[in-house]
């Protein structure tokens, strides 16, 4: 196997987590950041570490439903993340919108404007269930890498 | 040329380049872990610093439009191979007397802040106001650690420069006449004069680090990581790895200074011996602090690192001057 080759399996093993507020109610966020981010939870046995630059990030996880006011500066931050990277949608309202949906200042759902790679439904979701998201962005970011389990 | 080739092979090999990343990386994983521990969780492997450079290593490098491009290149740069030089300076004793025999406390004083100085340079270069604001506080850090550590190794250079007595004027600033001194008459971390200048040396160790309860410049939560916040990539990876070297650097010169001692003849048990010291150093001074205590403000920080350490240093220093 290649260097290259290698370097990018143990890559997969660093997820580092960065945080989007796309307008959420908060439920999501609390549920995310301090919830299944504590030690409780010990994200980090995957080898995350949450990260408060969009620069070191490889999983972004997104919380709300994509207002109209947030809209600009979420793809702003979007883009300042270096690739490869991984797009998580945390909560009902960055899937379909929820109970936001057809809102007058909602643009949501936030796969019209980025490819979202992992959903995890909830209102907000189980942090057990955050947590499976990012093994699953794990697999994903494999796949995206060329490169299968 | 010999002599040339050795330095390199010093820097690229042992004590610096390979050995110190290697023992650097794995304080780094036992301190996570022993931290998750702490903490009553599983915590990452002990390869994790491993995989997050190497992951740093495959992803994208981005540089702001509006950063100057040389300086915010040349910051990771500048600092790694200050630290890899320095590295070659530290005495692994019973092992390695340091670089040409020559280990000199006062280069090494020189070499230290160069990483502190490389992320003054590289956060202000990235023209991001969190950089600015990052860089004015690591200045302002850097200041007050580096007063009890001067005195710190003044007082350690004046205790063995007149017990040397004839063969030196005043004090002793040879590494390798510091550590062969203690090997013959007792390590200097039992010398009660010394005391108080090692508990100085175990406080400046978590400012040098940038550990909380000092990690001001980096605060993640309000700073944003500071003068890191725009680097990504291999540059990221680059200060990883000279952070790691730092790591050697600052526990090999603390048990250089205090507790150099040596338990057999043959070298491999005092290499293993060197490396239990260093893991215990960073445990207690580094690991412990850091899972029990928040972060300090900046002006909070200054106060404490200007009057305690340095309390302790001088107390050490009259003792010795009075000696």
């Amino acid at each position: 196997m290649s260097l290259d080759k290698t370097l990018k399996k143990l890559s997969v093993r660093s997820p580092w987590l960065f945080r989007i507020n796309a307008g959420s109610c908060n439920g999501c966020d609390v549920e995310l950041a301090t919830t299944a981010c504590i030690p409780r939870y010990d994200v980090e046995r995957f080898g995350c570490r949450y990260c408060g630059s969009p620069r070191h990030a490889d999983v972004v996880l997104i919380t709300g439903p994509l207002t109209t006011k947030v809209r600009d500066r979420v793809l702003r931050v979007w883009h300042e993340i270096p690739n490869p990277k991984i797009t998580v949608a945390v909560g009902i309202c960055p899937i379909s919108g929820g109970v936001f949906r057809e809102g007058y200042s909602i643009e949501g759902p936030i796969d019209r404007y980025l490819p979202v790679d992992v959903n995890v439904p909830g209102c907000p979701p189980r942090p057990q269930a955050i947590l499976e998201g990012v093994v699953l962005a794990r697999s994903i970011w494999l796949k995206k890498l060329g490169l299968e389990e | 040329m010999t002599d040339t080739l050795l330095a390199i092979l010093h820097m690229a090999i042992f004590p610096g380049g390979i050995f110190a990343l290697a023992l650097g990386f794995f304080c780094k994983g036992l301190d996570r872990r022993v931290e998750a521990r702490l903490q009553r969780r599983v915590g990452p492997p002990l390869i994790q610093p491993w995989l997050d450079t190497a992951k740093l290593l495959t992803k994208e490098t981005m540089i702001p439009k509006t950063a100057c491009r040389t300086a915010f290149l040349f910051a990771p740069v500048f600092g790694f191979t200050g630290m890899a030089v320095c590295a070659a300076f530290i005495p692994v004793p019973g092992v390695y007397s340091g670089l040409f025999n020559m280990g000199d406390l006062l280069v090494i004083f020189y070499l230290l802040p160069i990483p502190a100085m490389a992320l003054m340079l590289g956060g202000s270069a990235s023209s991001s106001p969190f950089g600015a604001l990052g860089f004015s506080r690591e200045m302002l850090l850097m200041l007050a650690y580096e007063t009890p550590l001067l005195m710190v190794l003044l007082s350690v250079a004046m205790l063995v420069g007149k017990n040397l007595g004839a063969e030196s004027s005043g004090a002793e600033f040879s590494l390798l006449k510091i550590v062969a001194w203690q090997q013959e008459n007792g390590s200097l971390g039992i010398n009660p004069a010394m005391i108080p200048a090692l508990l100085a040396y175990l406080i400046f160790l978590p400012g040098t680090m940038g550990v909380a309860p000092f990690d001001i410049a980096e605060a993640e939560t309000e700073l944003l990581e500071g003068p890191l916040l725009e680097y990504g990539g291999p540059l990221l990876a680059l200060f990883t790895v000279t952070s790691a070297f730092k790591t050697f650097v600052v526990l090999g010169l603390g048990i250089a200074l205090f507790f150099p001692g040596t338990i057999s003849s043959w070298w491999p048990v005092n290499l293993v011996w060197f490396v239990l010291k260093c893991l215990a150093l960073m445990l207690l001074a580094l690991t412990l602090v850091k899972s029990a205590t928040g972060r300090f403000r900046i002006d909070q920080a200054f106060r404490f690192y200007v009057t305690i350490p340095v309390a302790l240093a001088l107390c050490s220093l009259v003792l010795v001057w009075m000696m």
